[in-house]
């Protein structure tokens, strides 16, 4: 704290640059991303300033027992919801970080959840092989979409929130049709767990990265595949989604990397390194606020963030006491929600002081 | 999206069956988007289609006779059914109600032929009856109406006796109605006067039977009873001010027959684009749907053969190559152009090339550089801005989808469109109301 209001002081003297000079110094002294050029503060250049991140710890919430798997915030970014390998799923309020309620049914872990687009239903995937499809209002389960051979391990929404895809162990990507619960398609995707499904913006491709390395994209329609997308190196694939404007494809690897794929041109466009990833799934995600940024967790008990152009990091958020598994930003607001597993068992809302 | 991915030359007409909905359809029709079908029965029901889930999504329950026509809103908020029970019933397909309750009711005295809302305002509808006899009716506050489009003579008196009204239909922008007539004429109003401001005489071809509209604005396909569907290009008409009508006899630019069997047509439909006309025939044997290539002087392109059960009633879809027929058994066949697998697509960084390509060898291709080279040269690559937000394709991709709406906006000013605005429906297309998504209960199936 002292070491802030150090900070703090020296910025009053040159406001000019107090922007994003005190940005790295929050990074660990070791990070050597934390150097950002003196020239881009110059006035010249003011244009392409990176406005300041100064995420500071608002609430930790406690509650799950065993690791908690997946945070995601409603689409009205009232509510967060949580799912941990302990079965439930539990919602807070994302205001005030006050204890919701919480849902039981799965007779296994938890891996993924997702909202539905008009926030009335939550998805969610777990180990007992099932899809379960919840009512926020009647706050029980109104389908179990049963098909799946073995875990399921993800699970998204399409964007009229109609269909839901879902992939697993069993090496196969689902749709789903919501109304009826039934299966709609099955794809064998890949050769090696499912690690992440999705759909583009306008729900006519859907994604789908596994632990075979390859990334691939299908259209929705034919259930053909149109792209594969691999790295040299082949690692490990833990997460994949698109950009907002379903142009890229964001993808987290286990050589404790995150690339920016052109999936048109088969290029990586931008690269992301400093945190660790070489054992566990974890997603990365955008800011929704007006200047872009990527946010991960890591192995190393701390949450990244970069910036979406230059790829330096911007802060190092640290607090948790274990792996950090799960990241998520609000809809609207500069809020990012973190969660960590067993030694730690708490959820963390992070809030941009100067945003 | 998935176009950028797809090859575009697979992107011509529909070739095959994609799946066939299960129904008891007489009459089946897209939304604006592409995403809905409209299927209405001879019973009175109608049904909603999602083709994303292949499944009804509602149930529109209110008529006791045939369902005659349907027609959407643009943002597909608001259906109309029309029926021989003399209703035109209106349903907010965003309404929470279950079943689903109608929005409004407009009642007639007579069977209903069709019914279509006004392209720029649900309020307005246009409706023609079986007796011939054509009306507008504004649903709006300020100007609620029920107006019977009448063709006055020249010395005063109305002719009704001569010729009844036996098509009618608003042309894309909304601006003028088109009406054909049993004596071969097509009668064109302006839509906010109600005046007659053309007429034109049809050599040949006896009852009017249908029009389809090109979404530019300036072809008109009609059929008729002779047998022949002709394209015209519509003049410019005067505006209701000037007091004149437009008198001419319209020739048309392509005309279609079936010159062997002589069979009639049962509906026609343009392609997105204006560039192809799909025509369904009344063959008594077999479901066959002709597409005539309009910027190649009409001539016959392909030919459609769906089997035994026969075609009633088709619709192109209103931005790709997909067309929705009616069987005679009340089925709805998807038809699509069928895309071949590209298996090259399953292996990373891998192109299929068409034919053998001699490859060049570049001078430098397998030097071995230094890492420390190419790392710096992508690091350099990778400074390059990255837009994730915004996107150029995807306005694209929505000006294909609302071009007949862009083509009205270009005249906002205009006294008509003005008119049509006024007290706009609750049907935009960013107001976030959307059809709700209903869970089948498991029991009820």
């Amino acid at each position: 704290m002292e070491a802030q209001d150090h900070i703090m002081d020296v910025v009053e003297s040159e406001t000019e640059s107090r922007i994003p000079s005190h940005a790295p110094q929050q990074a660990p002294a070791g990070n050597t991303h934390g150097e950002l050029p003196n020239s881009d503060q110059d006035a010249s250049s003011s244009s392409k300033a990176i406005p300041p991140t100064n995420y500071k710890l608002r609430y930790t919430l406690a509650g799950h027992t065993m690791s908690i798997s997946a945070l995601k915030f409603s689409p009205d970014g009232l509510t967060l919801a949580s799912a941990a390998a302990d079965k439930v799923i539990k919602f807070w309020s994302a205001e005030t970080g006050e204890y919701l309620r919480t849902f039981k049914g799965h007779s296994e872990g938890i891996s993924d959840i997702a909202w539905s687009n008009d926030g009335e239903y939550i998805a969610s995937a777990s180990d007992d092989k099932t899809v379960k499809i919840w009512n926020l209002e009647l706050v029980e389960a109104v389908k179990t979409l049963v098909g799946h051979t073995s875990f399921v391990f993800c699970v998204n929404y399409s964007p009229h929130s109609n269909l839901l895809v879902s992939g697993g162990f069993d090496e196969t990507v689902r749709v789903w049709d919501i109304a009826t619960g039934k299966c709609m398609r099955v794809i064998p995707a890949h050769s090696d767990p499912v690690t992440a499904a999705g759909f583009s913006h306008d729900g006519t491709l859907v994604v789908s990265s596994a632990m075979d390395g390859l990334v691939r994209i299908w259209d929705i329609d034919s259930g053909q595949c149109l792209k594969t997308l691999v790295d040299d190196d082949n690692p490990v694939c833990s997460h994949v989604k698109f950009t907002p404007n379903s142009r890229f494809v964001l993808i987290s690897t286990q050589d404790s990397t995150i690339r920016l794929w052109n999936y048109l041109t088969s290029r990586c466009v931008k690269t992301y390194t400093g945190h660790a990833n070489r054992t566990y799934c974890i997603p990365a995600c955008f800011t929704n606020t007006q200047h872009k940024r990527i946010v991960s967790g890591s192995e190393d008990s701390k949450i990244y963030i970069w910036d979406l152009q230059t790829r330096e990091v911007l802060q190092v958020l640290e607090g948790h006491r274990d792996v950090v598994l799960a990241v998520e930003t609000h809809p609207t607001r500069d809020i990012i929600a973190s969660a960590s597993m067993e030694k730690d068992l708490t959820i963390r809302l992070w809030v941009n002081q100067d945003g | 999206m998935n176009r950028s991915l797809l090859s575009k030359d697979n992107f011509a007409l529909p070739t095959d069956v994609k799946t066939s909905l299960i129904d008891h359809a007489s009459y089946a029709k897209f939304d604006n988007s592409g995403r809905y079908i409209a299927a209405g029965r001879l019973d009175g029901t109608a049904s909603i289609w999602d083709l994303e889930t292949r499944s009804i999504v509602r149930n529109l329950d209110a008529h006791v006779k045939a369902v005659t026509s349907m027609d959407w809103s643009r943002n597909s908020r608001y259906v109309l059914t029309s029926s021989k029970d003399w209703n035109v019933i209106i349903w907010d397909l965003c309404s929470t109600c279950e079943p689903i309750q109608r929005h409004t009711t407009i009642r007639f005295d007579a069977p209903v032929v069709s019914a279509s809302f006004h392209p720029r305002n649900s309020n307005i509808v246009l409706v023609l009856l079986n007796t011939g006899d054509a009306y507008v009716v504004d649903l709006r506050k300020e100007h609620r109406s029920r107006v019977e489009l009448v063709d006055e003579m020249e010395d005063g008196h109305t002719d009704k006796s001569r010729s009844a009204m036996t098509v009618a239909r608003f042309d894309t922008s909304g601006k003028h109605i088109f009406i054909g007539t049993s004596m071969g004429c097509v009668l064109v109003f302006n839509s906010r006067t109600k005046t007659l401001v053309g007429r034109h005489k049809i050599a040949g071809a006896g009852i009017m039977r249908g029009f389809d509209f090109a979404k530019g604005g300036r072809r008109l396909v009609t059929n008729s009873a002779d047998r022949t569907l002709r394209q015209f290009t519509l003049p410019i008409y005067p505006p209701p001010s000037s007091q004149s009508v437009l008198e001419t006899e319209l020739e048309p630019q392509y005309r279609f027959s079936d010159h062997v069997n002589r069979t009639a047509w049962h509906a026609m439909s343009y392609s997105p684009d204006g560039d192809f006309l799909a025509g369904g025939v009344a063959d008594t044997a077999t479901h066959k749907i002709y597409i005539y290539d309009i910027t190649r002087d009409g001539q016959l392109i392909t030919t459609l053969d769906g089997g035994r059960e026969l075609l009633i009633y088709l619709h192109w879809h209103p931005s790709l190559p997909i067309i929705a027929s009616t069987t005679n058994v009340g089925n709805i066949l998807i038809w699509h152009c069928r895309i071949p697998e590209r298996w090259g697509a399953f292996a990373g960084g891998f192109e299929e090339v068409d034919e053998n390509v001699e490859y060049q060898e570049r001078e430098d291709e397998f030097d071995i550089e230094d890492e420390a080279d190419v790392y710096t040269r992508k690091m350099k690559a990778e400074e390059q801005e990255v837009d994730i937000d915004g996107d150029a394709e995807v306005d694209e991709e929505k000006s294909i989808l609302t071009s007949a709406s862009i083509v009205v906006a270009s005249d906002a000013r205009d006294e008509d469109t003005v008119w049509a605005d006024e007290e706009p429906d609750d049907d935009s297309d960013t107001g976030g109301c959307r059809l709700k998504i209903i869970i089948v209960d498991e029991d009820y199936l």
